[in-house]
């Protein structure tokens, strides 16, 4: 009889799984632990963690440290992923030519066309032309109601811009009711004596003509050539409640794409791809060079640091040369990020195109034996490494009551996916990919803007819901829940995420429907594209159709959607996909921990 | 910032050093007339229009004042006038497209109450209690009294642009959404710095509270 713990070092749990074993008979599972991993996954600070979830296992099993006989680590199938996201695409605004910021509450309605004109002059105007009148904050609502008033029997005003957010109580006090745009934070910065155009829109509705080249058009009477340079300005006021846009001589809306470099690929081939290009075509000139080796960045560009970064934080949690560091794989992932507008007057954003980027970097096999022999040292009880990692997931996978060889396993933990098969009589066929929770992670945060990765982690993690009454909620399915106490005050009338320790509001305006949608879709670029690359990776046909079962495994498995999410995608495929159960009793935790128990005997 | 000088100091302790002394406080019943206020858009005169009643508009939003708001007291501990603070107060509801009623508590002078007191009243929900130092208070009628939406505490760091933003918050409170809470400065010094004001300040407040007094509601207007 021999007590042995299986430890699954992993990049975001330590796992063990904790066995009483004797020859020629199945272990018995006695107890079995998780504590979150100290330090990156491979690296020597694994030992504090690894120590922290032994202990937590021996106390629940009533055991002494004494009592072990034997530990199995992982062999750390040496993966480590980054995350990173780049900007690919900004707007530039020149001469203030336009404000297209939504602020909440603008004043008015409809469309007003006139020359802008500072409202301190409005008494030395001449009547005859149309006039907006703009108004910096030193002067209040009462004040430029009451100027307005008294010019527009005289003179045709026909809209107004404002710095302070007035925009209603400007718009009450006015006899003759014109458009308003407020919140202009550089007022200063509008051109006076330009033709403008204002338009605001009813409540819940966007405006139509200034986000239609064809009405700038209308409205500025601009010929052919002038109308399509006024396409990226239309384009960028889409979706806006009010907007102003000013006619000078020059002034003009630009989308720049950022040069941010090329990625070159060495596999059996070697092929490069410039980031710009976007998510779709860096994944096809990735596949296309059979296994990669490295992955390089261009030199001296936004993508070339960003690899190079991956490389020295690797390179010193290893204790290596960066420059020996080689990534293997890569997940981009397009995505869109709100930014500010350069040159905006109002501090408008606006979802610029971005590329996600998930990195894995192949790490020292020696790493593991090195952390093995030093946990000997600490703990005086043999530490061995035993076997692939994914091989061990295949082994625990099989404990899932109802699953049986040929099998594929699908390993979604937080910084790789990795899969596996194993036929009958056949060495398993395993593979690693980059992009899993962290990056799901990344794309949440980056899309909704938060700031910070806490509040995106929790986004992920559970359901979203909105506190109508504090007395009241309505979950994400539109169920409504009562209470009989008054929920905090700090949750009422917010978006929630239902966080297991009570409700979190989140710092974001957008709807819950768009939240949940952002998440959704952040989950299904990641795994849903990660579960195909790496079933086909693993096919023996290199089809996903030729893979009957799979199983789900790892910490993004225990997640509230991803599973039906992948399982949805993979049904396509005629294939069945579902959840592990881990001895029956651990969910699609510790399927490594306890391969590596299993393994034991084989491996004697 | 206006500082508060040394003879409206030294007048406000002279003052409440006689109430002490003289022992009676002055009159049976707490009056809320005030002597006018001179300010930007005219003077504020504050008129009682008898018991305070619930409110059915779901678009109001209730302010209530403390006992000595725009009556004895004229403005703030940092010396902002009162009628300008009711205008910015009002002109954030306004602006939200919401309309607003005004009260005044009489029983007591801690803004948690009144301000709840205000929301239970409204007919939003949402009620803005306000002391005559300038502390302010966000409520909503079904949370404890001593709880609350946002809490002003520092009166002397609320400034006219921070109560414009607390009307508008509490407008948009009554409308169902979610604001970002308005930011408020932090000072370490606001408190060695105004605590004794702020306390006779309280004590003043305290004193014009008369707890047979039923809520009224007030007529505000400028002349």
């Amino acid at each position: 009889m021999t007590l042995i713990a299986g430890i699954d070092i992993g990049n975001a749990t330590t796992e063990v799984a904790l066995a009483e074993a004797s020859a020629g008979a199945a272990p018995a599972f006695v107890a079995s632990s998780i504590v979150p991993t100290t330090g990156i996954k491979g690296t020597a600070q694994n030992t504090q963690g690894v120590f922290a979830a032994l202990t937590q296992a021996l106390d629940a099993a009533g055991r002494p440290l004494a009592d072990l006989g034997l530990i199995r680590i992982n062999e750390a199938a040496p993966v480590i992923g980054d995350v990173a996201m780049e900007t690919i695409s900004e707007t530039v605004i020149t001469e203030s030519t336009m404000i297209g910021h939504n602020p909440t509450t603008p004043g008015g309605l409809g469309i007003g066309v006139g020359t802008t004109v500072p409202v301190d002059d409005l008494p030395r105007l001449s009547p005859g032309t149309p006039y907006v009148v703009v108004a910096d904050r030193g002067h209040g609502f009462e004040q430029v109601a009451a100027a307005i008033n008294a010019a527009s029997e005289r003179l045709d005003i026909t809209g107004v811009i404002l710095q302070r957010d007035d925009g209603v109580l400007v718009h009450n006090r006015l006899t003759r009711k014109v458009p308003i745009v407020d919140e202009v934070a550089l007022i200063d910065k509008v051109p006076i004596g330009m033709p403008a155009a204002i338009e605001v829109a009813d409540v819940g509705r966007i405006i139509e003509t200034l986000a239609n080249p064809y009405g700038i058009a209308t409205l500025f009477g601009l010929d052919p050539d002038e109308t399509a340079s006024v396409v990226p300005m239309a384009r960028s006021l889409v979706g806006n409640r009010s907007a102003v846009v000013i006619k000078t001589p020059a002034g003009d809306v630009t989308e720049r794409r950022i040069p941010s470099g090329s990625l070159q690929f060495v596999g059996e081939r070697s092929a490069e791809v410039d980031v710009d290009l976007g998510a779709e075509e860096i994944m096809r000139v990735a596949g296309s060079v059979g296994e990669i080796r490295n992955i390089k960045g261009e030199p001296g560009t936004n993508v070339g640091g960003m690899m190079e970064k991956v490389r020295v934080v690797m390179g010193r949690l290893t204790d290596r040369d960066p420059g020996g560091i080689e990534v293997t794989d890569l997940l981009a992932v397009d995505t869109q990020v709100p930014q500010a507008v350069t040159g905006g007057l109002a501090g408008e954003f606006h979802l610029e195109a971005a590329v996600g980027i998930a990195a894995m970097v192949r790490a020292d096999k020696l790493q593991m034996q090195r952390i093995a022999t030093e946990m000997t040292e600490q703990l005086g009880i043999a530490v061995e490494v035993g076997g692939v990692e994914a091989d061990m997931a295949v082994r625990g996978a099989l404990t899932t009551p109802g699953s049986s060889v040929p099998i594929a396993i699908l390993d979604m933990g937080a910084g790789s996916t990795d899969a596996a098969v194993l036929r009958a009589g056949q060495q398993p066929r395993s593979i690693h990919l980059a992009g899993a929770g962290n990056m799901v992670t990344l794309l949440i945060q980056s899309e909704l803007g938060l700031e910070t990765s806490e509040d995106a982690e929790n986004v992920k993690r559970y359901p979203l819901a909105r506190v109508e009454t504090l007395f009241n909620i309505r979950h994400e399915d539109g169920t409504v829940q009562f209470f009989d106490e008054p929920l905090p005050p700090h949750t009422f009338a917010r978006t929630v995420v239902l966080h297991p320790e009570g409700m979190i509001p989140l710092p974001l305006r957008q709807p819950l429907e768009v939240i949940r949608q952002v998440r959704i879709r952040a989950k299904e670029r990641v795994f849903v594209t990660n579960a195909l690359r790496a079933l086909r990776a693993v096919s023996p046909t290199a089809s996903v159709r030729d893979i009957a079962h799979v199983v789900l495994v790892g910490g993004s498995a225990l997640d509230f959607e991803i599973p039906q999410l992948v399982t949805r995608a993979l049904a396509e495929y005629r294939v069945v996909a579902g959840r592990a159960n881990i001895r029956g009793t651990q969910g699609p935790r510790n399927a490594v921990a306890t391969g590596l128990v299993l393994a034991w005997e084989g491996s004697r | 910032m206006t500082v508060m000088d040394e003879k409206t100091l030294r007048s406000i302790i002279e003052e409440v050093v006689n109430e002490f002394a003289g022992g009676a406080p002055r009159g049976g019943t707490a009056v809320a007339t005030a002597p006018s206020v001179s300010s930007a858009s005219g003077s504020l005169r504050i008129s009682e229009d008898g018991p305070a009643e619930r409110g059915i508009n779901p678009r109001e939003v209730v302010i209530a004042l403390a006992p000595g708001f725009g009556g004895r007291m004229t403005s703030t501990l940092i010396d902002l006038d009162h009628g300008d603070v009711l205008r910015e107060l009002c002109a954030g509801i306004e602006e939200e497209g919401l309309s607003y009623r005004f009260i005044r508590v009489f029983r007591t002078a801690d803004v948690g109450f009144i301000a709840h007191e205000a929301a239970k009243l409204s007919g939003s929900g949402i009620g803005i209690g306000i002391q005559s130092r300038g502390t302010t208070v966000i409520h909503q009628k079904d949370l404890p009294p001593l709880s609350n939406l946002e809490l002003f505490s520092q009166a002397p760091l609320i400034d006219l642009d921070t109560f414009r933003a607390i009307g508008k918050n509490a407008a948009k409170y009554a409308k169902g959404e979610s604001p970002s809470p308005v930011p408020v400065r932090n000072d370490q010094m606001a408190r060695p710095k105004y605590q004794a004001i702020a306390a006779l300040w309280h004590i003043k407040e305290t004193q014009l509270c008369d707890a047979a007094k039923k809520t009224q509601a007030l007529r505000v207007e400028y002349r």
